[in-house]
């Protein structure tokens, strides 16, 4: 029996437990219905709010639709715009396209040019080396010419001191040598003047030989002195009256002027620009030189006058014909000279008289004639015996 | 003045200038008392000596050693005592910017020595002769040089060039 209650009991269990089963199933399905019907009513609410929400999607729609017109009116216009850039840009392309041909040519001609510059730069390269040789070759020559300029200096330091010298000897030679000369003339004519009585006639002969002899050595230093001095001495040209020179030289050879009955005619004597000191020795010179070789039986006559002159009228090649001449003539009416000794009276020591009857040292007009050189000029002397000499002298009037 | 003798005192340093001079003197109708110096400071020691009498006339030499015949001349003419002592130069050297030198320093004649001793003489006798009448003064420029020689115009130009500007230069310089 057990078994059978068990059974039966069994059985309610199993009926109570199927019916506490569907309690609970009925349970689950009462909280299922009522989630559901939460679950619908917020479905509801749900579909509630998306209404809501598409009527402001709609509104938005509406709105977005607004925008999009208005957007597809500024991209009408944008368009437009895009178009005329797109044109614009065309023509810039087109420029462009031009521009660089121009660009691509212009490209070339610089390569050219490039080419060339760079065959030029070789070249200058080249003439750069070129130069260098010769700069250092000038540096050598430069140095060369240092040494040389240096040596003339020397040189011209010694001239300075040579000619110095030389000067100081020509003084030695006018002073100290003439004091011994004088002292020798001194006592020769003490001699002759004190021992007349005493002396043979042949003696007082050579007594007075000597004191000749002693006077023709005083004049040969002075002339030889007067000659080195016009080589030595500076030359300053300046503006000068040929009379006032003139004057100085007669009033000088008054003397003899008066022994002699010598007229000194002097006319149109131009200013000329000339080494004074030197002229007045010319003047004296050829003066008194017409005074010593006047002629006795005629009253000497020295004509001296002046003209300016062109080169070019005076047909003589050793003057220049643009330039203008100073023209000075002296004339005499003396003893004169053989015509082909014109040339040989100018050289020194040369003569063309016995110096007893014509004293003198024949260096007299050598002394003019270097003198004349000085001036860049030329002296010609032009005579015939016993009809007087005339000497030309040309020098530039400036 | 009429003097009965003539104190002559000469500056010169060469013996035969002297010579010549004495030699000068000698046939002057003129009684004179000659005295020669050889140098420029044996002149001046003599002629400041206290006890010195002072010559009737100086005959100047103007090349002379120790001081020349220019410093000379100068110192003369400074000194109070000195001033009025008659100075003659006599001198190988002529040129006429020394001589207008020597005229301006005060000098009274200036003989250029000559080579003829007739010229020395009568220059000589000239200078006593005027000493002795007690005329002796400072002639006129023209009148100053007593002898000079026939044709030493190149000397002269010469002279100029090397010796007379210088010297000249040299005077103007003392004071």
């Amino acid at each position: 029996m057990a078994k059978i209650k068990n059974s039966e009991e069994d059985e309610l269990t199993i009926a109570l437990a199927e019916l506490a089963f569907q309690k609970e199933e009925k349970e689950k399905l009462v909280a299922e219905l009522i989630i559901v019907r939460e679950e619908l009513a917020f479905q509801k609410e749900e579909q509630g709010k998306r209404a809501e929400e598409l009527g402001i999607a709609n509104i938005e729609l509406v709105f977005e639709d607004d925008e999009k017109g208005k957007r597809a009116a500024e991209l009408i216009i944008a368009n437009k715009e895009l178009v005329f850039q797109n044109e614009e840009k065309e023509k810039r392309a087109a420029e462009l396209g031009i521009a660089n041909k121009e660009l691509i040519f212009q490209n070339d001609e610089k390569e050219k040019r490039a080419a060339e510059l760079s065959i030029a730069n070789k070249e200058l390269a080249f003439q750069n080396e070129e130069k260098e040789k010769r700069a250092a070759e000038l540096i050598i020559a430069n140095s060369e010419l240092a040494f040389q300029n240096e040596e003339k200096e020397k040189r011209a330091a010694e001239l300075i001191i040579a000619n110095k010298e030389l000067l100081a000897f020509t003084y030695v030679s006018s002073h100290d040598l003439q004091e011994p000369l004088r002292k020798i003339q001194t006592f020769v004519s003490i001699i002759l003047e004190n021992e007349n009585d005493n002396l043979s006639d042949n003696g007082k002969y050579n007594f007075q030989r000597m004191q000749l002899a002693a006077g023709r050595m005083q004049q040969l230093i002075d002339d030889l002195l007067a000659f080195s001095r016009i080589t030595t001495t500076e030359l300053k040209f300046e503006k000068t009256d040929i009379n006032t020179i003139i004057e100085e030289v007669k009033a000088e050879l008054k003397d003899t002027i008066l022994e002699k009955h010598a007229t000194i005619e002097a006319i149109e004597l131009c200013p000329a620009n000339i080494i004074a000191f030197q002229f007045r020795q010319l003047m004296y010179n050829l003066i008194s030189n017409a005074l010593k070789f006047s002629n006795p039986d005629i009253p000497l006559h020295i004509l001296i006058k002046s003209r300016i002159v062109k080169g070019s009228k005076l047909n003589n090649k050793k003057l220049s014909p643009d330039k203008e001449y100073c023209h000075i003539t002296i004339k005499d009416n003396g003893i004169g000279f053989e015509p082909h000794f014109s040339e040989r009276i100018f050289e020194v020591f040369q003569k063309l008289h016995n110096k007893e009857v014509y004293g003198g040292t024949g260096i007299g007009l050598a002394i003019v004639k270097k003198i004349v050189e000085n001036h860049n000029g030329i002296i010609i002397a032009t005579g015939e015996l016993q009809k007087g000499a005339t000497f030309d002298i040309y020098f530039p009037a400036n | 003045m009429n003097l009965k003798q003539l104190n002559i005192l000469l500056a010169d340093d060469d013996t035969d200038d002297c010579y010549f001079f004495k030699e000068a003197l000698n046939e002057s109708p003129l009684s004179t008392q000659y005295t020669a110096v050889h140098d420029g400071e044996q002149l001046m020691q003599l002629l400041t000596n206290d006890t010195y009498t002072l010559p009737h006339v100086l005959f100047l030499d103007l090349n002379m050693p120790r001081k020349n015949g220019f410093e000379c001349l100068s110192e003369m003419k400074r000194n109070e005592k000195l001033k009025a002592l008659p100075v003659i130069i006599y001198s190988t050297s002529y040129h006429n910017k020394i001589a207008e030198m020597l005229y301006q320093n005060g000098a009274n004649y200036y003989i250029s020595k000559p080579s003829e001793i007739s010229q020395l003489k009568k220059a000589v006798q000239q200078i006593i002769t005027l000493i002795a009448q007690g005329r002796i003064s400072q002639p006129t420029k023209e009148k100053f040089v007593l002898t000079t020689e026939k044709n030493n115009y190149q000397k002269l130009l010469w002279f100029n060039d090397f010796f007379a500007i210088p010297v000249a230069q040299k005077i103007n310089k003392l004071p």
